[in-house]
């Protein structure tokens, strides 16, 4: 699979389609695999693909509309929603960027992996797909690693969205399926099972440790706005401290801000540097808007999201 | 020098017995993620560990701290100061390239000068240091400074863990006074055991940085700034997990007759750091501002406070950067470039 993205990323670049490609390259260490930007037909080389190409590279695509060229890039079905949703947000046009997809067998969750192999994730040599399973190079040793242990909680719902069109392909992007007993709002309807006290403790407890890096924010696809109002200082909407009652409302704002936007990528909660579990909050968002609108986020271009839509004949009593 | 040894178990006991006396700060988990936080006893600590998330200069320069609290009655205005420190603190388990990032801020925070806050809380704090692992983390490269992981320059107690017992190099006074809080735990030990039982020079890959801030300074209109700017995304991880990293906010919380002004960490990698009051920002784009942050550790600092450099190699920013930019890397970039290029 890789020698055919790095042959279609060739033919790009010699052909002047675009002005770099965004992919994945090795970083210094196994494990770690790195957003790369490809210039050069010299660079095609250092692309790769695998279980531990993380990042949801659709944030990068924005960079478009300030290049005259064209940016391509590399998706993920999941990552793919992120573009169906800055078309419909009218961010980008789909014309200003090539698509890549590649068929995703289910991305590692690096924090599950260092669990379950029980060692730190430096001592990775490898890891390569095999069907259910991973095989992880730990050393001299190659270990069986069950794909349902180690996951990203995403890839258990894998959902693309089935009318976007992808220039081109490597090998055949279709949800990724696995069996499991896992439903995909247990966790939220674990929290709203709790008495609001608890709910609200369980919460605080997360947020105290919120060093407000801002990762969460700048690693949202769908925060592209160019002043964001937590760095406005007149009006101050939010205190610069990272206390525990300005960190609630800093989560909290972008939550609403999310709703009916949020895809899923899980990627505020990958780069948290406190590991704040900051998907189930965005579960929430996306479980209230699947019941009260019966919408998901990145699936169709058709459809317009609820938070922006305005309906005369809206019966709800509130308006 | 004196050099004594300490089972492990008595470790424990003996900062029970210092948790009494003073605050005893160390690492800890919770939630998966290791911090320096206070404790009431040895037990809880996890001194098992690679190192900490946030570095342990947020315990001499926390990430927020209230300087005073203000009260304005019609014209008068009462001020409140952050009060002394209760207690004398001693940090255990600081590691050798974070004590290393201590004498790069103290230049900053006692030259010239002086923080009130941060000097006092330096001067009531002991450094009981933990001599890294063998093998240390893949990523660590504090040998490349000059940084020797086993010293115990810049602490009061330097413990090396050599298996059932911690060879315990007491440096200073104060760490005297700590050996004496419960010195029949101690058990001395003469020159040729201490010799056995030291561990090898930690081996790690060890970069050239002899022309690193000479090089780098012909580089400063080079695209290649441009280029490391992509992965970029101008989150504040690398500053906040950085030891040496020391900019900071004033701001007020409150209304404007009751309040407190708060100092907290700020981050040059914020679109809005360099930002004036005009609307000019001399930092427009994330390619000044990663250009910013290298020559800030290679070449501004070396040359204003007359160090090596202001990084000590302990590859957090590496290990949590979500956007994949590694300082190892970009030192080797750095070094390898033959002219300026327009990228």
């Amino acid at each position: 699979m890789q020698d055919k993205l790095r042959e279609i990323v060739r033919k790009m670049l010699s052909d002047g389609d675009i002005e770099y490609f965004v992919g994945y390259c090795q970083g210094s260490e196994a494990h770690r695999i790195v957003p790369c930007f490809v210039t050069e037909e010299s660079e095609v080389e250092k692309l790769v693909w695998g279980p531990l190409c993380l990042q949801n590279l659709s944030k990068y695509v924005l960079r478009t509309r300030d290049l005259d060229g064209k940016v391509g890039v590399l998706v993920k079905g999941c990552d793919a929603r992120a573009l169906v949703e800055l078309i419909k947000q009218h961010q980008l046009e789909r014309d200003d960027f090539v698509v890549v997809g590649v068929a995703c067998e289910g991305q590692v969750d690096p924090r599950k992996l260092e669990r379950e192999l029980g060692v730190p994730l430096e001592q990775v040599g490898g890891i390569e797909d095999g069907g259910d399973e991973f095989l992880v190079h730990v050393g001299e040793e190659t270990r069986k690693v069950a794909k349902e242990a180690v996951l990203r909680d995403k890839c258990f719902f894998c959902k693309h969205p089935p009318s976007f069109d992808c220039d081109y392909t490597v090998g055949e992007p279709e949800p990724f399926t696995i069996e499991s007993d896992r439903s995909e709002f247990a966790g939220v309807e674990e929290l709203e099972e709790l008495p609001l006290e608890e709910r609200r403790a369980f919460w605080r407890k997360q947020f105290e440790r919120c060093i407000r890096c801002n990762a969460c924010r700048e690693v949202c696809y769908a925060c592209y706005c160019t002043e964001c109002l937590f760095d406005r200082n007149v009006p101050r909407w939010l205190d610069r401290p990272p206390l525990l009652e300005e960190n609630e409302i800093y989560h909290l704002i972008r939550a609403v801000h999310l709703a009916g936007r949020c895809i899923d990528c899980g990627e505020c909660e990958r780069v948290c540097p406190v590991g704040i579990p900051l998907s189930r909050l965005y579960k929430k968002v996306q479980k209230d808007i699947a019941e009260l609108f019966d919408y998901q986020a990145g699936m169709e271009l058709e459809t317009v999201p609820p938070l922006v839509n305005f309906d005369l004949d809206d019966q709800d009593p509130f308006l | 020098m004196e050099k004594k040894k300490i089972t492990k178990a008595d470790v424990t006991r003996w900062l029970d017995q210092i948790a009494e006396k003073y605050e005893l700060i160390g690492p800890t988990e919770d939630e998966d993620v290791v911090q320096f936080r206070p404790v009431n006893s040895g037990a809880e600590l996890t001194l098992d560990y690679a190192n900490s998330l946030i570095p342990p200069k947020s315990l001499f320069f926390p990430q927020v701290e209230g300087l005073f609290s203000f009260q304005k009655r019609g014209k008068e205005i009462e001020l409140e100061e952050a009060g002394p420190l209760e207690r004398d603190r001693v940090v255990v388990g600081i590691r050798k390239c974070d004590v290393e990032s201590l004498s790069l801020l103290d230049r900053v925070f006692l030259d010239d000068v002086e923080d009130a806050l941060y000097k006092e809380r330096r001067e009531r704090t002991a450094l009981i240091a933990l001599a890294c692992p063998t093998p240390p983390r893949a990523s660590c490269f504090c040998t490349s400074f000059g940084i020797d992981p086993l010293s115990p320059k810049g602490s009061d107690i330097l413990l090396t863990d050599v298996g059932e017992v911690y060879l315990v190099d007491v440096v200073t006074e104060k760490g005297e006074q700590l050996v004496a809080v419960a010195e029949s735990l101690f058990s001395k030990v003469t020159e040729k055991e201490a010799q056995d039982l030291q561990p090898p020079p930690v081996e790690m890959p060890e970069l050239d940085l002899s022309e690193l801030r000479e090089k780098l300074e012909t580089l400063w209109e080079d695209g290649y700034w441009e280029k490391l700017s992509l992965p970029c995304l101008g989150c504040g991880i690398c500053t906040y997990v950085c030891p040496t990293c020391h900019c900071f906010d004033i701001s007020d919380v409150g209304s404007e007759t009751d309040g407190v002004r708060y100092r907290c960490w700020d981050s040059c990698m914020y679109n809005d750091f360099a930002l004036m009051t005009s609307g000019v920002n001399p930092r427009p784009t994330k390619r000044e501002r990663i250009r910013n942050r290298y020559f800030h550790k290679f070449s501004a600092f070396p040359s204003r406070y007359g160090t090596n450099y202001a990084c000590v190699g302990c590859a957090r920013c590496l290990v949590h950067c979500p956007g994949g930019v590694e300082i190892t890397e970009v030192i080797k970039d750095i070094l390898a470039k033959e002219g300026v290029s327009e990228g």
